[in-house]
């Protein structure tokens, strides 16, 4: 059998892609041949439980198939980490599948990979996840596993050794590998400084080693509890038959002895910096510009949605057509807005060889200025709203996709009507609507925040163009400037 | 929790916080069990046109999209040194306008349609692949109809796309140590194979290709004979033919392409190469000769692969990153096309990590397995996370239409695919031990090391280049 794509088919074969399908092109904006689809995609009406202990389960039958997911929240994540020991709850997160209950951390993965199943944990800025999928014929260890290393996790001193340095280790390599995988972390890091929001989540080389069993414990006593859970779980079992089943096994969960981390709210931030960090090797200079955008329940989020599409959230944005389409001066540029419980970045980004970084950057500014001005007209509104909902369908479909939707919409405290209502939000929006969204979330020209990670030799004397450099070399221990150099 | 995908969707999705999604079951209305598949894609149909255009539909109305994936077999397995990364290139070029969409408008009328499209090249195929509501499957028909048929090349798109070709090298190979490693083993690990040419191309070669060389591979390779059109979802096999029919039947055929006739000689020794990069963490990589996708002994390879390195409770991962803690990370991998291809286990080390261990451990690891075989229960768990994963290689109408496409294209019948889970379990634990012996011999291995420097090396001229000139 050939194995599905995945990364390692990627990099093993250094399988090569076009480029995004990404938006629109100002030369000659094309009306869209066909109606619009207008289906929509309706989210399953879930049996929700909350348990004693205010642990909430949203639950949805798909009896089609012999499988089951879940999607697990857990309020808190890396909001928690306390000043100098960034990464503890990635630590923790990466822990809790490392022996529980019964099994030690060998025990446990065999569980785990002798059904066949997945089961995955992870720390994210504002919560804990774990993810997973199990046959059906195995729901029995699936809830076993879950509420074990939810409820009864070892943290065994030798695993939590290994495991902070292989995290230190992996951030080390990630360094050796495409700075595409962390310029958003220095982006945030930069732009948040200061803020929860900035924190990098996976730790830092300085911070990770100082990270003890005593860090983790407290973190799991703090904030890790029942009343900080929303289970979601999707597939192929009796609703009254599992609930029993999770209720027994994590109704007894005792409370965080903390009350929830709150970050204040974040701002936009006025005028220019630059982040510039050396990367003496790179024949490339990887930049990301951008500032603070929205939140996950602004109220515009759907008209934000056609905003990013045309600006770089499709193949035809007006960024990958002027710096790849058009000029050829890189492999892909694109914008978007992260969005959690306070408003989080707004970035474009893009990547050029380091000879031409002035060219890309100047014609990346160029394009947003225009773009703030002058918007979008009737053919480029009615062909991101063609193409957005168009390519939504498959974004809810399948089980595993369907439960985290539903946890991550109970965690924002958003309703259905987020997946609903999406389509007819989609086709009310009119230019007044744009102009106004983008006056409101696109900060000025004069307010960016600039990331560029490259060989700092040839662009130290340019960088100065954008505004105040701060430098930082990408060997040193943090995602952020030391101190003094602020 | 770095780890990243190459795919063009890194740099979006690292543009969002990212989001665990739980692996979604598959839709199929079958029981996970090996005998019970049968029913699984009885509503697939094909039929092969008069053109030698083979068309797959497989049908499924869960959602009002659909999948196309277009294979077409050339790949840089068909390349030879001067036109190397040509096929990569050639497949940029297909989305650079045609006679009735030009420049540019392919990607804006899809997209101002609800579609969304991508394509990727490997050594053995290229594949194009469209995503769409199924409101606009007859202009999706128009769209692909224009391009296979009318190609145009415009010279100054042309050097335009070089430029996009070079970034693409410079982030995927030269500015990434694992990729970079992996072109120079591969490039040693084959002397007579064409397998030796990395996909994205040489440098010197991503300069010099030519215009005829980009019309005879459209002529040649881009022929509906030498193609299989594959449609998963919110389709009827009925109306997907008749819009063939009325579309691409009309492309003539060509004469089939030359045969790659090369074929890589009996490696009788091991080979080693060494890379020095500005870097903190060394690298290895292990490339063993192989096998082809047809190859009897693929299914136990499989087998063996997966216990020997996938997931926490693997026989590599519990002994090196756990117990020695030698690497961080460690992995097999094994990726069959036409002709026999390389087998890798590759493991990344911390800073300052001991590289000469690092590749005893994992030797003796393969020795131990070739000589005393794998557990019962290692071969069960085996095979149940090769069925999930057979499962979730079904779980949407995009990996369907790669599986069903990846079938057809490299076993040679799309049928084979709802076969798979029978063929795992007829594997016996002799089978994997044999597979083994057959694989895992050092004088048929090529060992790469990537040992860090302190210093930069002055950048490679092709790189810097400027692609516009």
């Amino acid at each position: 059998m050939i194995a599905p794509l995945s990364w390692k088919t990627v990099i093993a074969t250094v399988l090569l892609s076009s480029g995004p399908a990404l938006a629109q092109s100002v030369a000659k904006p094309t009306q869209p041949a066909t109606a619009p689809s207008t289906q929509g995609v309706t989210l399953p009406k879930p049996t929700t439980l909350t348990l004693a202990n205010g642990a909430r389960l949203l639950l949805v039958e798909r009896r089609d198939v012999p499988l089951i997911s879940f999607s697990a929240w857990v309020r808190g994540g890396a909001l928690a980490d306390p000043a100098g020991k960034e990464g503890l709850a990635a630590l923790t997160a990466e822990l809790l599948q490392r022996g529980a209950g019964s099994r030690d951390a060998r025990q446990f993965a065999e569980a785990v990979d002798g059904v066949g199943a997945t089961l995955k944990t992870h720390a994210d800025l504002e919560h804990l996840a774990v993810t997973g999928q199990f046959m059906s014929r195995d729901s029995a260890l699936m809830v076993e596993l879950l509420s074990d290393l939810l409820t009864r996790p070892r943290f065994a001193q030798d695993e939590l050794k290994k495991t902070r340095e292989r995290m230190a280790s992996e951030i080390i390599a990630a360094k050796d590998g495409d700075p595409r995988a962390l310029i958003n972390t220095y982006f945030e890091a930069f732009q948040f400084s200061g803020h929860p929001y900035g924190t990098p989540v996976g730790g830092t080389e300085a911070s990770l080693p100082t990270l003890s069993r005593k860090d983790v414990l407290a973190y799991a006593k703090n904030q890790l509890g029942g009343d900080r859970l929303i289970l979601s779980v999707v597939g192929d079992f009796d609703t009254k038959e599992l609930a029993e089943k999770l209720g027994a096994a994590l109704g007894g969960w005792a409370k965080a002895a903390s009350p929830a981390p709150q970050a204040p709210v974040t701002t936009v931030t006025k005028g220019r910096r630059v982040l510039l960090v050396d990367k003496p090797d790179a024949t490339q200079t990887y930049f990301s510009v951008g500032n603070t955008g929205i939140s996950r329940s602004d109220a515009d989020r759907v008209t934000v949605d056609l905003v990013g599409t045309v600006l770089g959230g499709r193949f035809t944005s007006l960024l990958n057509t002027e710096l790849r389409v058009k000029s050829g001066l890189t492999y892909g540029a694109r914008a978007g807005f992260s969005q959690s419980t306070h408003p989080g970045a707004f970035v474009m980004f893009s990547f050029t060889q380091t000879e031409t970084t002035e060219k890309a950057l100047d014609m990346a500014l160029d394009v947003y200025s225009r773009y703030r001005k002058s918007g979008m007209d009737d053919a480029m509104l009615a062909s991101a709203k063609a193409y957005v909902l168009g390519q939504f369908p498959p974004e809810l479909e399948t089980g595993g996709q369907v439960a985290n939707r539903l946890s991550e919409l109970a965690f924002y405290s958003l309703d259905a009507s987020d997946v609903d209502g999406f389509a007819a939000a989609v086709s009310r929006a009119t230019r007044a609507d744009v102009s106004t969204v983008i006056g409101r979330t696109l900060p000025a020209p004069e307010d960016l925040t600039f990331v560029l990670i490259g060989k700092a030799a040839s662009i130290r004397e340019l960088a100065r163009k954008y505004g105040p450099v701060t430098e930082m070399k990408i060997s040193d221990k943090r995602f952020t400037p030391a101190p003094s150099q602020r | 929790m770095f780890r990243q995908s190459l795919l063009w969707t890194s740099c979006l999705t690292l543009l969002a916080a990212p989001a665990a999604i739980a692996q979604a079951p598959a839709k199929a209305a079958a029981q996970p069990a090996a005998t019970s598949t049968q029913k699984l894609g009885s509503n697939v149909e094909s039929r092969t046109f008069k053109n030698g255009l083979k068309v797959i539909v497989w049908p499924d109305h869960d959602i009002p999209n659909v999948t196309l994936n277009n294979w077409f077999r050339v790949g840089s397995r068909n390349e030879y040194p001067g036109i190397t990364g040509l096929s990569h290139f050639f497949e940029h070029m297909m989305f650079n306008g045609a006679k009735k969409y030009g420049p540019g408008e392919f990607d804006r009328v899809m997209e101002a349609n609800g579609g969304a499209n991508n394509a990727f090249t490997s050594e053995d195929v290229t594949v194009y692949q469209d995503w769409f509501p199924r409101t606009a499957l007859d202009l999706i028909f128009q769209l692909e109809a224009d391009r296979l048929q009318f190609l145009s090349f415009d010279p100054k798109v042309i050097e335009s796309e070089r430029g996009v070709v070079y970034s693409e090298r410079r982030s995927s190979v030269d500015n990434n140590n694992m990729v970079a490693l992996m072109e120079q083993v591969q490039a040693t690990a084959f002397v007579a194979h064409p397998y030796q040419f990395p996909v994205i191309g040489w440098p010197s070669d991503i300069e010099s290709w030519r215009m005829e060389d980009l019309q005879r591979y459209f002529k040649t390779y881009y022929a509906p004979n030498n193609g299989t059109l594959v449609f998963t979802g919110a389709v009827t096999p009925a109306e997907v033919f008749a819009l063939v029919e009325k579309y691409l039947e009309p492309i003539p055929s060509q004469p089939p392409p030359e045969p790659v006739r090369t074929k890589e000689p009996e490696q009788q020794g091991e080979r080693r190469i060494v890379l020095q990069k500005l870097a903190q963490s060394p690298l290895l990589q292990l490339a063993y000769q192989g096998m082809a996708a047809k190859d009897a002994d693929v299914e136990a390879l499989t087998l063996l692969l997966n216990i020997l390195g996938d997931g926490d409770s693997s026989r590599l991962h519990r002994r090196l990153v756990e117990e020695e803690r030698a690497a961080i990370n460690v992995a097999t991998y094994f990726s069959p096309g036409f002709d026999p291809s390389l087998v890798w286990v590759t493991a990344d080390l911390p800073p300052k990590g001991n590289l000469a261990r690092v590749e005893a451990l994992i030797t003796e690891e393969l020795a131990r397995v070739v000589k005393s075989g794998v557990t019962e229960a290692e071969l069960t768990k085996a095979r149940n996370i090769t069925l999930a994963t057979f499962w979730r290689s079904l779980e949407t109408i995009n990996t369907r239409a790669y599986a069903l496409g990846a079938a057809e294209t490299f076993r040679g019948d799309y049928r084979q695919l709802f076969e798979a889970p029978a063929r795992y379990e007829r594997v016996t634990r002799e089978d994997l031990r044999k597979v083994a012996a057959r694989i895992f011999a050092t004088q048929r291995r090529t060992v790469g090391w990537l040992v860090p420097t302190e210093e930069a090396a002055a950048s490679p001229t092709a790189a810097t280049k400027d692609a516009k000139r």
